[in-house]
């Protein structure tokens, strides 16, 4: 069975959504795909403080079907929790299989598939996820309720997600590479005046150890190379995201990093393909500048489907 | 809510999970977590997939933490796979859990 449609938007974050209300409106027959439920990054980060048209900080989930409400009021129609087992994006016909059983074909087709934690990369990372160590401080934070835990990280996430933590847990350490955060001045003046918050600077994870949960950190000094394990109850990782560009790799060079060359107007080298949002090579990486991208390029693939 | 998904809780665990006689997919959930809302109706599809031969359970976190601390979850949602009473294989756990990887830990359980 095949359904049709002019665009098929890949990703229901930010910027796919976005490009669902816009083409939506347009008219143009719409289907955004995600393999989660709305909402992207976005979904999961506890408060945001700075999107547009919210004086009080909105919940990131409230925020987020916002979007897919907005979306869907205007005939945009969203999947969830699909996978796209097969695609061929480079047809005048683009075409897209969702597990394994159903196609779905559009002339048009925008990427947003963002971006997600970057892993550590450091032993017994793989071995205690789960089990102690966690990258979605909502999703998780609950079970540290009164426990001692360190977060990894000193920029705005990492900073922010653990202001967060601290209504759960006795204790938050962050652990940053370098001598101060590279977060908004706001929330690392917050941050370093809580109580429940401790910062070691200067130092990098090296290893995580543990029985059948996670137990300790161990982490070096990057000025003396001293190693230490710091004993822990939980670790949420915060350094930076990584893009999520497995569907693209097929069809375009990534420039380094991973992302996506794009024109000013979203376009890929493939015609007819877009990529939007986080995926991007671009400067900054927020909300507002992933709903700009979603809404150039469903105008640009409106014009292109004309 | 699906028939071939069951929530049971911590005081079942003994004989629902690890007196099973078929394989079990036990999953740790949570409210408030858009990773879960996004595992269930993956996990209801693959349980729909091998009714009969695999059980497919849920529990829920918040209400049985001493469970989830004896086991050493500390994430939602967490898919623990059993057959004959032991835990085998590797727990899937977060917010990228793939139905088609869902699919395979499964068959893995297989004779
Ligand atoms: C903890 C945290 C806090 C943040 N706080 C802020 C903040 O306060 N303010 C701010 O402006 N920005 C913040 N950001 C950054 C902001 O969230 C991102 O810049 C924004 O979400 C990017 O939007 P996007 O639509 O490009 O991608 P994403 O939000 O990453 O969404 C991509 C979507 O695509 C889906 N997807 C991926 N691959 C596939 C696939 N193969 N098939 C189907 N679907 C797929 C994903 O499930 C996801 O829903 C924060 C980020 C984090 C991690």
């Amino acid at each position: 069975m095949s359904e049709r449609y002019d665009v098929a938007i890949i990703g229901a974050g930010p910027a796919g959504l976005t490009a669902g209300i816009y083409a939506a409106r347009a008219r143009l027959r719409t289907i955004v795909l995600d393999e989660s439920v709305p909402g992207g990054q976005v979904k999961t980060t506890h408060k945001v403080s700075n999107y547009p048209g919210f004086p009080e900080d909105v919940h990131g989930s409230e925020l987020s079907a916002a979007f897919a409400r907005q979306a869907e009021r205007f005939g945009a129609r969203i999947r969830r929790s699909v996978e796209i087992t097969a695609h061929d994006l480079s047809a005048f016909v683009k075409t897209l299989e969702l597990d394994e059983s159903e196609t779905v074909e559009a002339r048009a087709v925008i990427v947003a598939t963002g971006a997600k934690p970057r892993p550590l990369g450091v032993p017994g990372e793989d071995t205690f996820k789960g089990r102690g160590i966690s990258y979605c401080a909502t999703c998780d934070g609950a079970y540290f309720e009164g426990k001692d835990i360190h977060v990894i990280g000193g920029g705005n996430s990492a900073v922010e997600e653990a202001l967060f933590l601290t209504q759960f847990a006795r204790s938050v350490t962050i652990v940053h590479q370098f001598e101060q955060f590279q977060a908004e001045p706001a929330s690392v003046g917050e941050a370093l005046t809580n109580p429940k918050i401790r910062v070691l600077f200067g130092h990098e994870p090296r290893a995580f150890h543990g029985e059948t949960a996670l137990e300790a950190l161990e982490v070096e000094a990057l000025r003396t190379r001293e190693r230490k394990r710091l004993q822990t109850d939980g670790v949420f990782v915060f350094v930076g995201m990584v893009p999520r560009t497995d569907l693209l790799a097929r069809y375009v060079e990534l420039a380094p990093g991973g992302y996506v060359e794009t024109t000013d107007a979203m376009e890929t080298r493939i015609p007819g393909v877009y990529a939007a949002g986080d995926i991007r090579v671009k400067r900054f990486r927020q909300i507002t500048t992933a709903v700009a991208d979603g809404t150039i390029a469903a105008l640009a693939a409106q014009k292109y489907l004309r | 809510m699906s028939a071939a998904v069951e929530e049971i809780s911590a005081n079942q665990y003994d004989e629902r999970v690890l007196g099973a006689e078929t394989p079990v997919v036990l999953d740790f959930f949570s409210t408030e977590c858009p990773p879960c809302e996004a595992l269930a109706p993956k996990y209801e599809a693959v349980a729909e997939q091998f009714a009969g031969k695999v059980r497919f359970l849920k529990i829920f976190r918040q209400g049985n933490r001493e469970l989830a601390t004896r086991l050493g979850v500390s994430g939602s949602p967490t898919l623990l796979f059993f057959k004959s009473g032991r835990e085998v294989g590797a727990r899937m756990t977060g917010e990228d859990i793939k139905r088609s990887a869902l699919k395979s830990a499964v068959e893995a359980l297989l004779p």
